[in-house]
């Protein structure tokens, strides 16, 4: 048998944020016996919930898009759409189109950050982006003018690259110009054009991408009237249910929250031990619906409707990409040819539960608030992709531990690390300061 | 049209002394047409998009709150070849980042603007919250002034 055999293994990679907790990667075995392995990770930032208590209905979106810095829009979008069911405000077509269009912006940029900083390095075999700059200059420039485009197609809406202001419950507070649509219609063909490229260079480096798969249950929206590949409307489906949907309202009987031993966040599982949200899930269940040029990516990197690879997660988010981009293209000459119309919203306080649910680029989130008869937020429940992602980040664990035990303790670190990067987990984007040493 | 300076308002205002860029940044933005050639933008936490907030300028002025081991309230000025992070990442998420590397990537592409001012606030409390600790609330006109010598 191999030398490592007969070694111990013991990896801990710790992971220190200054308020959340931390969390850590652990492993410990001994000729080839794995004694533990373990994801612990810390509470996501619930306190949100406590913080949006008391407050308006006309401010909740704007305080929870302060959850993330990455998925800011997608809170706030979820959240408007929880009041407006709570409160039975209606929203007009374009509206909603509008905000559709903004939250694939969020995708885009979302996606293509986690493509470029997160995975392009472990693809291209560097420990980060800067020196990725050195090995592949023009894939990373390619990555920077996309991710460059996402931000202004954010910014032009959402009145903010992160942390979006003109949303309301019912419409806008203000939309783009016709101009403004126009420039932003060339700035996404141009942008299709970066994506394509991208796909190529990274047909080049996806022998790299580890093979290992594990039959997941794979939960996400799924929208039938009509039947498009949605972020935004529909209910809750699952690769278990064999096309079947579950209503939104219903979500808390499919994300079972649960308190792990291992870890202060909650987890979730549904039919199985665990189960996996975000792109590759909603590839899953919706890899029908994709546009053209997305399903020709998916053919291009070998990705199948079916794929049980945790790692081809970043796959799945690079043809979302180009689907996003090819559908926005549309709505946005849709939204030209009615003609843009302003809208001033009208809402009015009463009391009220509601729920919003939309794809973050995570997966699916859910939002619930109640609210009194003056339009005061009485109690909320946030529940973020992550934590759904927690207990099958700890399954895949479990098996590709003992497939790849062999290997040695470098290659194990690297594919677990690896791993909890293909998912991307959001842990500690509610605080970003500077912590330095002065040397001059 | 990008204006030649930018001042970024970093850090979450839900999150007590987290949120002093920002707070300072929204002071800024209320006088805004005393400062005709500078963008004030709020970064947020957006992490590594301050790469394209900050690309092909001259200036760029980053208000954080840094801990730097000074008394609470400090505010101290200085570039990033002045410091080092002693941030602990694990680069498994997208979600942290620090702010001094994303400045280095910003350099290595060639985008960095010539001059970058850093003024970091030393924070008394990081917990969930909007308000700011009075060391820090006391001092917010001590910092305007200061930070609006370096805006031309």
């Amino acid at each position: 048998m191999s030398q490592q055999k007969s070694k111990k293994i013991r990896i801990d990679v710790k992971h220190l944020t200054r308020v959340e907790g931390h969390g850590n990667i652990l492993l410990n075995a001994t000729d080839g016996r794995i004694e533990k392995i373990e994801w612990q990770v810390p509470e996501a930032p619930r306190f949100f919930e406590a913080m949006v208590r008391g407050h308006s209905y006309e401010d909740i979106q704007i305080i929870v898009s302060r959850i993330c810095g990455i998925c800011s829009i997608t809170h706030s979008l979820a959240a408007t759409k929880a009041v407006e069911d709570a409160l039975g405000i209606e929203v007009p077509e374009q509206v909603d189109k509008i905000r559709r269009l903004l939250h694939y912006s969020e995708q885009l940029q979302s996606h293509i950050l986690h493509i470029g900083y997160l995975a392009a390095p472990d693809f291209f075999g560097t420990p980060s982006v800067v020196p990725l700059v050195g090995k592949a200059e023009e894939v990373v420039k390619t990555i920077i003018g996309i991710h460059r485009a996402a931000n202004n197609w954010s910014d032009v809406i959402g009145g903010r690259t992160t942390h979006p202001i003109t949303i309301l419950p019912g419409g806008f507070t203000k939309i783009p110009s016709e101009k403004e649509f126009k420039e932003l219609y060339e700035s996404l063909k141009d942008t299709l054009g970066k994506l394509k490229s991208l796909a190529s260079a990274i047909e080049t480096v996806a022998e790299n991408i580890p093979v290992f798969e594990r039959d997941t249950e794979y939960v996400s929206l799924k929208q039938t009237d009509p039947s498009v590949y949605t972020f935004y409307h529909g209910d809750i489906t699952s690769t278990d249910i064999d096309g079947g949907t579950v209503p939104v309202k219903d979500w808390h009987g499919v994300a079972n929250e649960y308190v792990s031993d291992q870890s202060t966040a909650k987890w979730a599982k549904w039919h199985r031990d665990s189960y996996a949200v975000g792109a590759l899930a909603r590839f899953n269940n919706n890899a029908k619906l994709l546009s053209g040029k997305a399903k020709e990516t998916a053919k291009q990197l070998g990705l199948e409707q079916g794929c049980c690879n945790p790692y081809m997660n970043t796959i799945a988010q690079l043809v979302e990409c180009v689907h996003v981009v090819e559908t926005s293209l549309g709505l946005i000459d849709e939204v030209l040819t009615e003609g843009l119309e302003e809208h001033r919203p009208v809402s009015k306080a009463r009391a009220g539960k509601g729920v919003g649910c939309v794809e973050a680029p995570r997966g699916i989130l859910f939002h619930e608030y109640e609210f009194d008869k003056d339009g005061r937020c009485t109690g909320a429940d946030i529940c973020i992709p992550t934590n759904q992602n927690h207990a099958n980040i700890q399954k895949d664990f479990e098996k590709l531990v003992p497939e790849i035990i062999d290997e040695g303790e470098e290659s194990i670190r690297g594919k677990l690390e690896m791993l909890v990067r293909a998912y991307d987990p959001c842990i500690s984007c509610s605080t970003h300061m500077l912590n330095v040493e002065f040397v001059k | 049209m990008r204006k030649e300076i930018v001042v970024l308002g970093l850090g979450n205002e839900v999150m007590s002394d987290e949120g002093i860029g920002v707070k300072i940044l929204r002071r800024f933005e209320e006088h805004s047409e005393a400062y005709p050639e500078v963008d004030f933008l709020d970064a947020g936490t957006g992490g590594v998009s301050v790469v394209h907030m900050i690309a092909e300028r001259k200036k760029a002025v980053l208000i954080d709150c840094a801990k730097m081991g000074s008394a609470a309230g400090t505010i101290k000025r200085f570039t990033p070849a002045d410091v080092k992070s002693v941030k602990e990442l694990s680069d498994f998420s997208l979600h942290e980042t620090d702010l001094l590397k994303v400045i280095s990537l910003s350099e290595t592409l060639g985008t960095c603007p010539g001059e970058i001012v850093i003024f970091g606030i030393e924070p008394e409390k990081i917990e969930p919250g909007g308000k700011i600790s009075k060391s820090l609330s006391d001092n917010i006109e001590g910092y305007i002034a200061l930070i609006s010598k370096y805006l031309g």
